[in-house]
């Protein structure tokens, strides 16, 4: 083969093959092309799609693998395509652990959200994807519960942060100390002052600073926290963030307001009007703060 | 790979479909596969990252995860998407031994090798946390590089 370079780089000898296939006549050439080989004897040359069969074959299966595997990612633990599974959830369970909700007690459609506000996921959730379900908060569709899901073997400001939003509630601020860390999700990820940050934003937010850092520098909701994950694991969370929506685990976390249109109607449809109420006994915001705490609210 | 046992894969390799160039359309097939996936964590599509070595979260939480207010993982899809098409194009036989489909992997890859180089530096010197992801990534493009170097001298 290698002696046969010679007639390599003439434009039509080359163009519609990779070298030395048969030289097809072309028209604009008009003078065929120099044949300087044509006394070597060679092999025939290979139809050239046969020869990149292989290579797409491999291109293919590769790509079919990825997308596979991707697919199955989606969702997180890779679950099958089934969007809803059915946990063990007892009444009881909910009121040993109360989660920070909003909405009315007796909402046909209970969302539990596990969450960490370290998690990359769960800042996109709770800034791009749970807004579009505050209307169906509003007229009283849903409820919306959330539970402390901290990793801390990957993130080291995980509990810091889920205290401070029970410090937050202490005030009845929970959702904008919410949206606060979540929007400055980056800065104090990784920072080694992340309590004084998140002081800072606090106070941006409206809260009582004193007040937060009190509760924040000490460990007070320490037990909270840590029962509340305890729940998750108990519940079969493996990740976050984790929707349950009335005793069943979403699979794929709604983004658009038609995916949390379609996920709301349904259990309004399947739902008896008396749903029962999970947490109606501890009022509006079920964590119920000590007087004196709330007092502390400006 | 050295540069001269590149010109002797050139060589090795000119009457022959280019068989580097469909080694840079796997491997950029890969890295596309491997930034989607890092891609869909920042959508947040995806749970809890796979990580077996080093520690994925604290790389892509990082404010390192971003540049010019977009995921780093989105430039990778795009270099990757491109570099794919490019080498698809490249293999076939119409477009084999056009010079702007070597020199579009070369500097396709050289941009890419560079990036990679300063999330490299990154994630050793400042971030000091390793995502195994972010570095199977940099081995593809740096692979693909070398890989661009025997047809670059083929075009010329």
């Amino acid at each position: 083969m290698r002696k046969e370079r010679s007639g390599r780089r003439l434009p039509a000898a080359s163009r519609g093959g990779y070298c030395c296939a048969i030289p097809r006549p072309r028209a604009p050439d008009g003078a065929p092309p120099p044949h300087p080989e044509e006394s070597v004897p060679r092999p025939a040359p290979q139809p050239r799609r046969s020869s990149l069969l292989p290579f797409y074959v491999i291109l293919g299966v590769v790509a079919l693998g990825g997308a596979f595997v991707l697919f199955r990612q989606q969702g997180g633990g890779g679950k099958a395509a089934n969007t809803l599974t059915p946990v063990t959830l007892t009444p009881a369970q909910l009121q040993s652990v109360p989660g920070i909700s909003k909405g009315r007690a007796d909402a046909p459609v209970q969302i539990l959200e596990f969450a960490d506000f370290q998690c990359p996921g769960c800042r996109q959730f709770a800034l791009f994807s749970e807004p579009l379900v505050q209307e169906w908060i509003d007229n009283g569709t849903v409820r919306f519960t959330w539970y402390e899901f901290p990793l801390t073997q990957i993130h080291k400001n995980a509990v810091l942060t889920a205290r401070g939003g029970r410090c937050a509630n202490e005030q009845n601020k929970f959702w904008e100390y919410h949206e606060a860390t979540f929007a400055h999700q980056a800065e104090w990820s990784e920072a080694d002052d992340a309590a004084k940050m998140l002081g800072e934003y606090a106070a941006g937010a409206g809260l009582d600073r004193a007040a937060f850092d009190a509760c924040l520098l000490s460990d007070k909701y320490q037990k909270e926290v840590s029962d509340s994950y305890q729940l998750g694991v108990n519940l079969g969370v493996e990740g976050t963030p984790t929707l349950i929506v009335n005793n069943k685990r979403v699979e794929r976390t709604p983004s658009t307001r038609a995916d949390w249109q379609a996920l709301i109607e349904a259990e309004t449809r399947s739902a008896p009007v008396t749903a029962p109420s999970l947490d109606g006994a501890s009022g509006p915001v079920p964590v119920a703060p000590a007087p004196a705490a709330d007092s502390a609210a400006p | 790979m050295s540069v001269s046992d590149a010109a002797g894969l050139a060589e090795t390799l000119e009457d022959r479909p280019p068989a580097t160039r469909m080694a840079i359309a796997v491997l950029a097939l890969v890295g596309l596969l491997v930034a989607s996936y890092l891609s869909m964590y920042k959508l947040g599509m995806l749970g809890v990252i796979q990580c077996q070595i080093g520690s994925c979260e604290t790389v892509q939480a990082s404010a390192y995860s971003y540049f010019l207010g977009l995921p780093v993982a989105y430039y990778g899809v795009g270099a990757y998407a491109a570099i794919l098409a490019v080498a698809l194009a490249g293999v076939q036989p119409r477009f084999a031994r056009e010079r702007w489909v070597a020199l579009a992997l070369f500097g396709l890859s050289l941009v890419g090798v560079l990036f990679s180089a300063y999330l490299t530096y990154l994630e050793a010197a400042v971030i000091h946390a390793w995502c195994q992801w972010c570095v199977i990534s940099a081995v593809l493009i740096t692979l693909i590089f070398l890989l661009s170097l025997p047809g670059l001298r083929q075009a010329r």
